[in-house]
């Protein structure tokens, strides 16, 4: 699906966190457009601000300048209410640590964001269903996150970012807890969901086997974005070279 | 909501060891409560029971007029027709019996000294019929319907002691009658009380009803005595009862046992407080503990709480889950110690355990343990409350957790 309107705009962020008596500017005027459908990676060393610029996309945390926009709604208007419901609705996450509800089946954790939107009960199973499906996991459905491998826990917890249909999944470092076999499924299948569904996924991540499947690549380095490309265009110009060069 | 509830059930058991001490803790403060609550039971149950049983009987009938008598003429308010009142009140459910009383006061004389005495005058055959308990434990027996020619008489302890008499001795009663003339009689006695309280002792007497009728020149009585066939059936009679005296000819009073017995009352009340002391101490036991199981609870949770504001949970469902939770091992934690302590209980009454006796008693007070079901709610309901207010702290932080710093939690 070809990428065509405006789903994510970061407009001149900036977010900066209190340490003791100085502050650390985590991300520095940063502006950015995802398009409906997109597959972009953000890149980066640790320390970067790939994680901090998720969670100012995912609203789990407010710029301390600037604007992020999703879906045309300025998200810094939103009281906290309005964006407990933006992100019901409209953004699943996926985390590097799986973070699934220990207590509750793999069913159970992928039909908790449907509970939450109060969709009901036979809807529930018939989208829970479809979900596992998509994620090949229907075999494990009745099995607690415990009993799973990593990889098998970590299409459980993409199977919950997309079972309430939202227009954009966040994945910060998907791949991190996974060995190659499992990270490069994880790849594939974030992939075919996105060409499948449409569905628009950010991720943060510095694993390469990722990014060598992935048509967009934001890098990030000290809070700036330096560099914003295709993987082809950004062929002979690697991450060494955008660094040095921005640097100088 | 299903889900919700069991979500909360199972983050109960997720620490199982945790969970179960908390429930141990909850349980034994329940079963903690219900064992001494059970012994308070029992042991206002045998007072009141002994209160009825030394002869205050289930209920009395009174003159209304009666409470505002003289104290010197007292037959004057006294009850005039009494054998057709008591035949009225006989024939009712669960009455056993009516024992007539007369209430009189006078001097007692040995011929050297007189001293003032509270009199009761009693008929033997209905009293003991009723079952109440005999009046005699000192020395000598108690009073007799059939004895011939002379009067006997009961005295207390202390006015044996003032008088200088013994069981055998004579002694001379006077009193005021009716019509206001002083009359006299000579008693013989036969049997010394102790009432257990040292004022009474030294004005204690008591004869038959034809004796103090002889001296009072009046065939009236204070009172009557109404025995049923079990105290649970109080207020049953008593309703029963009250329009029946409507149509006499006297206006009457029923009054029930609870209403006359002031020393049970107090004990009761000293009881229901030191009992209020104790829940309380429980209450606060079970909230303190409760609250830092709960914060432990809370803070290994932090990144899944972190997670589900994430995913748009709205913060009232954090605080409502905690809260859940919290009273789901308040409602487990009583059930075991209801549980807990009837079994306990059960065992200590079948083990036959006696406690030491209290001053002024010289045999051991068997100890048993009622199970009152009230005390298992009221309890229950207790722990319950607790539990939850426990909670309310930790939802609360739960609920304010920043997300992006809970998902970082390590």
């Amino acid at each position: 699906m070809a990428p065509t309107d405006s789903l994510v705009r970061v407009d001149q962020v900036t977010r900066k966190f209190s340490l003791d008596h100085s502050a650390v500017t985590a991300l520095d005027k940063i502006s950015l457009q995802i398009h409906a459908g997109e597959f972009l990676a953000i890149s980066g060393p640790s320390g970067s601000g790939k994680s901090t610029l998720l969670n100012l996309i995912g609203c789990i945390d407010k710029p301390t300048s600037g604007r992020i926009l999703i879906a045309g709604t300025d998200t810094s208007h939103l009281n906290p209410s309005q964006t407990s419901t933006l992100r019901r609705e409209k953004i699943g996450f996926v985390f590097q640590t799986f973070n699934l509800i220990p207590v509750f089946t793999a069913a159970e954790n992928v039909e908790y964001p449907l509970l939450v939107q109060g969709v009901s009960a036979n809807e529930r199973r018939k989208r829970v269903a479809e979900a596992l499906e998509s994620v090949g996991l229907s075999s494990r459905a009745q099995q607690r996150p415990d009993l799973l491998s990593g990889g098998e826990r970590q299409r459980v917890a993409v199977a919950r970012a997309i079972v309430h249909r939202p227009s954009l999944v966040l994945a910060d470092e998907p791949t991190a807890n996974l060995d190659t076999l499992n990270a490069t499924h994880l790849i594939d299948l974030m992939r075919d969901l996105n060409r499948a569904l449409g569905l628009t996924f950010i991720f943060s991540t510095h694993d390469q086997r990722l990014l060598e499947h992935t048509p967009r690549i934001a890098r990030l380095t000290d809070g700036r974005i330096v560099g914003d490309s295709h993987p082809d265009q950004s062929k002979g110009a690697p991450y060494e070279q955008v660094l040095a060069a921005c640097i100088s | 909501m299903s889900k919700f509830l069991l979500l909360a059930f199972r983050n109960v058991f997720r620490n199982r060891r945790r969970t179960l001490m908390t429930l141990l803790m909850v349980g034994g403060g329940v079963a903690g409560l219900l064992l001494a609550g059970g012994y308070f039971a029992f042991m206002t149950r045998g007072l009141r029971e002994d209160t009825i049983r030394a002869g205050l009987g289930h209920l009395q009938i009174f003159t209304t007029d009666h409470f505002k008598r003289d104290e010197v003429k007292v037959l004057d308010t006294g009850i005039e027709n009494w054998r057709q009142v008591a035949s009225t009140v006989s024939s009712a459910p669960h009455v056993r019996g009516i024992a007539p009383r007369i209430e009189f006061y006078g001097m007692v004389s040995n011929g050297i000294k007189a001293v003032g005495f509270m009199g009761s005058a009693v008929d033997p055959d209905a009293e003991s019929s009723l079952g109440f308990a005999s009046q005699v434990t000192g020395t000598g027996r108690n009073l007799s319907s059939r004895s011939s020619g002379d009067v006997e008489a009961l005295i207390g302890v202390g006015l044996a002691k003032s008088m200088n008499v013994k069981v055998g001795d004579g002694l001379t009663l006077l009193a005021m009658t009716s019509d206001g003339a002083l009359n006299g009689v000579d008693v013989q006695i036969v049997g010394i009380v102790k009432t257990g309280i040292a004022e009474m002792d030294a004005r204690y007497l008591r004869i038959t009803l034809p004796a103090a009728q002889r001296l009072l020149q009046s065939d009236r009585v204070t009172n009557l005595v109404v025995g049923l066939d079990a105290t649970e059936n109080t207020d049953v009679v008593y309703t029963e009862l009250a329009p029946r005296l409507d149509g006499l000819s006297q206006q009457m009073t029923l009054k029930k046992w609870i209403d006359l017995a002031t020393y049970y009352n107090q004990v009761h009340t000293m009881f229901n407080g030191i009992f209020l002391f104790m829940g309380l101490i429980v209450f606060l036991m079970v909230l303190m503990a409760s609250i830092n199981t709960l914060l432990m609870a809370m803070l290994e949770r932090i990144r899944e709480i972190g997670t589900m504001l994430a995913m748009g949970t709205p913060r009232s469902w954090i605080v409502a889950l905690f809260m859940l939770e919290a009273t789901l091992l308040g409602i487990l934690g009583a059930a075991i110690g209801v549980g807990g302590g009837n079994l306990l209980g059960s065992l200590l009454n079948a083990a036959g355990l006696h406690m030491p006796p209290p001053p002024g008693y010289t045999v051991n007070i068997p100890f048993r343990v009622l199970h009152v079901p009230t005390l298992m709610i009221g309890s229950s309901i207790m722990v319950v409350i607790s539990l939850a207010l426990a909670s309310i702290l930790p939802a609360i932080r739960a609920s304010r957790l920043q997300i992006a710093e809970a998902l970082a939690h390590v």
